[in-house]
């Protein structure tokens, strides 16, 4: 009885486990929703992947910095840049940094489009960081290994 | 106006400078092989080229090993030829070297030092494309394909561009996004 009872329990946690919601997957309509309910705060997009070392190595410093900044209206909002495959993988990781949820995860039909519709410049190279303002305008992006200095600065002249 | 003049200077001056465009010809640079040696484009190029920025540690790089490898298989028959350079900072020949040992490429990657020619081409991720036709114009400028993921590749680019250069077509998509790692560029004082 009791083994049997031990059964149930592991196959409904097993079944909850699998129905776990993963990242919310955004397109350009989704990502323009996301950027437009921050509006009235300043909103840090941070586009990222696990595969890409600098960008693990950011996510913390950028956690700080938003928990630095929360009460002044700073927003973190994480876009993760992974395949299918890896998004469990992916969840994980900012879980285990204690990221703000939910997160997101990069799912347009064109990518091409998705990435032009952020920033035209930006070729999608990771890490990739966008700075918004309170009124939800473009004020500044980071491609690249972030300059932790000019991003504080940044963030100094908004809040 | 005079000012604006001088920041606009100034700042030009802080950009790496882009040399190269697409639709226009590249001039002659300057690469290095994995011992240091200079070897000149001009010596490398051939009718049809392909250059290919790629890394040793760049796990997007990488996903395309056996796909840049069947690319060169596949084209060099045809008579094109492949330059792959590494411009990474981080990534000195030996690295190159071994890299290149260990995934059985077929051609021979050269270094970029100070990243010199990435910024000529502008080249921003690794794996990145440029396909030169016999003028050596940029017809194409982009991504191998269109998934990391081969087994959701859907669009061969730079297939494509081959094809149709070899054809003497125009190249129905001549620009699209590269996606990969950053090029880990030096700092380069103003």
């Amino acid at each position: 009885m009791t083994r049997r009872l031990l059964l149930i329990v592991a196959a409904c946690t097993f079944a909850a486990a699998a129905q776990q919601p993963m990242l919310a997957p955004l397109d350009e309509a989704g990502f323009e929703k996301v950027r437009k309910s921050h509006t009235g705060s300043v909103l840090l997009v941070n586009f990222w992947a696990t595969w890409c070392q600098p960008c693990r190595a950011e996510m913390p410093l950028l956690l700080k910095l938003e928990a630095r900044y929360r009460s002044r209206g700073l927003k973190l909002v994480n876009i993760s840049c992974d395949e299918p495959e890896q998004e469990a993988g992916a969840l994980e990781f900012l879980k285990k940094q204690g990221a703000p949820l939910p997160a997101y995860i990069k799912r347009p039909r064109n990518d091409d489009t998705f990435i032009n519709s952020i920033d035209p410049k930006w070729s999608g190279a990771l890490p990739a960081l966008f700075l918004y303002d309170r009124q939800g305008r473009k004020v500044k992006s980071f491609i690249g290994e972030t300059d932790m200095d000019s991003l504080h600065e940044a963030l100094r002249k908004l809040l | 106006m005079k000012h604006m003049l001088l920041a606009a200077v100034v700042c030009a001056a802080l950009l790496p400078a882009q040399e190269f465009q697409l639709g226009s010809p590249v001039s002659d640079f300057t690469l290095q092989d994995v011992q240091g040696n200079p070897v000149q484009f001009s010596k490398l190029k051939g009718d049809v080229t392909v250059i290919t920025f790629i890394a040793t540690q760049c796990p997007v790089s990488n996903a395309y090993n056996e796909r840049m490898k069947a690319l060169y298989n596949d084209y060099s028959p045809k008579g094109v030829k492949f330059v792959f350079i590494n411009s990474n900072r981080s990534e000195p020949g030996s690295e190159v070297a071994a890299h290149a040992r260990q995934n059985g490429f077929p051609f021979a990657v050269y270094k970029d030092e100070n990243n010199r020619v990435a910024d000529m081409f502008g080249a921003t991720v690794t794996p990145e494309v440029f396909v030169l036709d016999s003028a050596g114009v940029i017809r194409y400028h982009g991504s191998i394909d269109d998934s990391q993921e081969v087994r959701r590749v859907q669009v061969q680019r730079a297939r494509n561009a081959l094809d149709a250069i070899l054809a003497g077509r125009p190249v129905e998509v001549a620009q699209t996004k590269a996606f990969g790692c950053t090029i880990k560029r030096v700092r380069k004082e103003s």
